[in-house]
């Protein structure tokens, strides 16, 4: 058994290198002597096993091995483009689960949603609007938004893309819960938008689906990762889009944003850089595991911290903010959300309120699973059946 | 040394009874003449008499006795060297099975078992433990025996598999051949393990396809508990950081209990998971057997860079090939 997981990782190892260098850097590998005794794959896991079985208990075995099995993709609908790809897609036997949500399942698990609100604890200012079902069913989210999945247990997957004649792409293929951040996110007609951590663009694309926004900032921290973000944006919006009334890309540190840009977004999307679980569990290569890269992984609390500030900072008066992660751990989630709000207010006199989510989470229960009793914030916890995520989500508002 | 006297009996029987049916004399002489090690020569020799006798059998006048000699008699029992009891206890044996065609190569079953070197209490321990054995064809058992041999029991393991199941002599060599091919191709055992399967659990050629599932569904079950957490490979010296659940809880429970008592998970999950893991199991099958094909970049993997590029396509391939 042994000998076949080190034989199959070999294999894993030889078919990356290849695939991920440019040809003309392809060299052969060396893995006799270099490769590590233990690979950075195996360290996350060691790590997730050491955490977060602590963290979510029970749920962490079903949560693991949805996280080592095949990851689930939706297919987000590309408006831009000519192509009608939704009823191709629907005849294979997907859905758009933003559009038709369970209106006619909802009642069925009414009794139990409202008892899991009763226990939850009430530590921090979180805004609660009282949960009932008129309350719940005009959550009103942009209906442009179209993102199809194959229903749950379904493992078929997608095909790539087709360009239609004007080269655009019909949809773009991302993990489904990643549309919930840039849904919640809530953006109206004619509002400034910023993502300060954009790249590879899924989320930014996402919110120019909307096509309400009036502007919107694209930022993400190296040149290599605008580059890539900007080849996405190329590859799925029509010419006339790129224009600077429009669109700006830039390679600013986020963190100094506040410097740069304050009190100017109505939104603000902060999907910040962290561990990337269900990555970091799959791929050796640039793993944040890595030993050398340690330094790195223990500094990423902070830098989420100094994002989310800087976020909150470049949002105006009333402005909504949405943090957000892929990981499950509750020091780069929860905790970060906690002192940023802590320390906005101590440093910059800028207090935020937590806004809930629960009527985002009610109505899309039935496509992911989401981590019971968070006190703070939503999360996608993957589960084998509907293997989205993880994501964590929170979202605040500017009151000063 | 069994086998000798075993060998040494049936030719003595061979003798008696062929020089008071009226064989032909060519065919004795044949069988005395060719000097052949133990037992695997006299199976020869019994495979060559054999449809002589039948022939025989079929004769409708057989002037010398008014039982043929493939029917069972003391006498011919006590020349093969059963005691008075076990002679007795023998034709009661016989006389059991005896329903329709049964007990008509009750004689050469004998024979061929002797001559495997089986000695003769043993060979009536046997078919009262599974009398259908004398219903089969004596040509039949050779080549089941036979089949057997070449599965790599060798003289031993093979009488004490016979002796300890002799229903394996009444499974077609087809069957037989079916189980073997599936141990070795879904259940990944090597030709040396798949003997010690055969030896130690013979049982398994009558298992039926529900028992290939459940074979393969052993790996899938281990593969399960691995992933989430609850199972781990003992590494070379055989230790283990958790406490691996008892393999018996594993293999020897109903999925149910299975899901409940050990893995902790939902009936759906598991579902998916068979599904998910055969699914990997095909792609990697599939991606080895693409890799030894050609070692070099073949146009494809371009084709898939640019892909990459190109931002979202490129992650089901990414995953599909690197998920543990």
């Amino acid at each position: 058994m042994a000998l076949l997981m080190d034989t199959r990782l070999l294999l894993r190892k030889v078919k990356d290198l290849r695939s991920l260098t440019p040809r003309r850097h392809r060299v052969k590998e060396k893995w006799a002597t270099t490769r590590a005794k233990c690979p950075a794959s195996s360290l996350a896991l060691q790590y997730f096993d050491a955490n977060y079985s602590a963290h979510l208990g029970e749920l962490w075995p079903s949560v693991r091995v949805a996280l080592l099995s095949e990851r689930k993709y939706g297919a987000l609908l590309n408006n831009f483009s000519h192509e009608d790809v939704l009823a191709d897609l629907q005849a294979r036997g997907c859905r758009d689960f933003i559009n038709d949500t369970d209106t006619e399942a909802q009642p069925c698990s009414e009794e139990k949603s409202e008892t899991c609100l009763e226990e939850e604890s009430n530590n921090l200012p979180v805004k609660k609007p009282d949960i009932d079902d008129q309350l719940l069913s005009p959550l009103k989210l942009s209906p442009n938004i179209k993102c199809v999945v194959f229903p749950r247990g379904d493992l078929t997957r997608f095909k790539p893309a087709r360009p239609d004649m004007e080269r655009l792409l019909g949809y773009y293929l991302m993990d489904a819960a990643s549309v919930l951040p840039c849904l919640a996110l809530d953006v109206q007609e004619g509002h400034n938008v910023l993502d300060l951590c954009a790249a590879p663009g899924g989320k930014a694309l996402t919110l120019l689906q909307t096509q309400a926004i009036r502007f919107l900032c694209v930022n993400d921290s190296t040149a290599s990762r605008t580059t890539r973000l900007r080849k996405v944006l190329h590859s799925y919006l029509p010419k006339h889009f790129f224009t600077e009334k429009n669109l700006r890309i830039t390679t600013f540190d986020g963190t100094k944003w506040g410097e740069i840009e304050r009190n100017t977004f109505d939104r603000v999307l902060v999907d910040v850089p962290c561990t990337t679980d269900r990555h970091s569990l799959i791929e050796d290569d640039n793993n944040i595991f890595n030993k050398i890269r340690t330094g790195e992984r223990r500094k990423l609390p902070q830098l989420q911290l100094e994002l989310l500030l800087a976020g909150i900072q470049a949002a105006c008066l009333g402005g909504e903010i949405m943090y957000s992660t892929c990981t499950l751990s509750p020091i780069q989630n929860l905790s970060v959300v906690e002192q940023a709000v802590h320390l906005a207010r101590e440093n910059h006199g800028i207090s935020v309120e937590v806004v809930d989510l629960r009527p985002l989470t009610h109505m899309f229960r039935k496509t992911f699973h989401f981590a019971p009793d968070l006190h703070l914030g939503e999360m996608v916890i993957p589960h084998l059946a509907a293997n989205f995520g993880p994501i964590y989500m929170c979202k605040l508002r500017r009151l000063t | 040394m069994g086998t000798t006297v075993a060998a040494r009996q049936v030719f003595r029987w061979t003798v008696r009874a062929s020089s008071s049916s009226l064989l032909s004399p060519p065919l004795t002489s044949r069988c005395l003449l060719q000097p052949r090690p133990a037992s695997c020569g006299l199976f020869c020799s019994t495979s060559s008499r054999s449809p002589m006798q039948s022939s025989q059998h079929n004769h409708p006048v057989s002037p010398v006795s008014e039982t043929p000699v493939t029917e069972l008699s003391p006498q011919s029992l006590a020349d093969m060297g059963f005691t008075g009891t076990q002679a007795e206890q023998m034709l009661e044996t016989a006389s059991k099975a005896r329903g329709g065609r049964a007990a008509r190569h009750a004689l050469s079953t004998l024979t061929a078992l002797l001559a495997l070197g089986l000695n003769p209490s043993s060979v009536l321990k046997l078919l009262q433990k599974c009398p259908e054995v004398c219903s089969v064809k004596e040509s039949q058992l050779q080549q089941r025996v036979g089949n057997l041999r070449k599965l790599g029991l060798v003289e031993g393991s093979l009488q004490r598999v016979v002796a300890h199941y002799p229903q394996i002599l009444t499974v077609p060599v087809k069957t037989v051949k079916h189980v073997v091919v599936l141990l070795r191709e879904k259940c990944l055992f090597t030709a040396p393990q798949v003997t010690d399967i055969l030896r130690e659990s013979p049982a398994i050629v009558l298992g039926d396809l529900a028992q290939v599932e459940f074979l393969f569904q052993v790996r899938c079950r281990h593969c399960f508990l691995e992933r989430r957490g609850l199972y781990q490979t003992p590494d070379k010296k055989g230790q283990t950081i958790i406490i691996n659940p008892k393999l018996d809880s594993i293999l020897n429970v109903d999925q149910m209990t299975f899901l409940t008592a050990v893995a902790k998970a939902s009936v759906e999950e598991y579902d998916v998971f068979q599904r998910l893991v055969a699914k990997e199991w095909l792609e990697e099958e599939k991606e080895q057997g693409s890799i030894n094909v050609d070692g070099t970049y073949s146009e494809e993997e371009e084709e898939e860079d640019e892909e990459e590029e190109t931002g979202g396509r490129s992650g089901y391939i990414k995953t599909r090939k690197r998920t543990i």
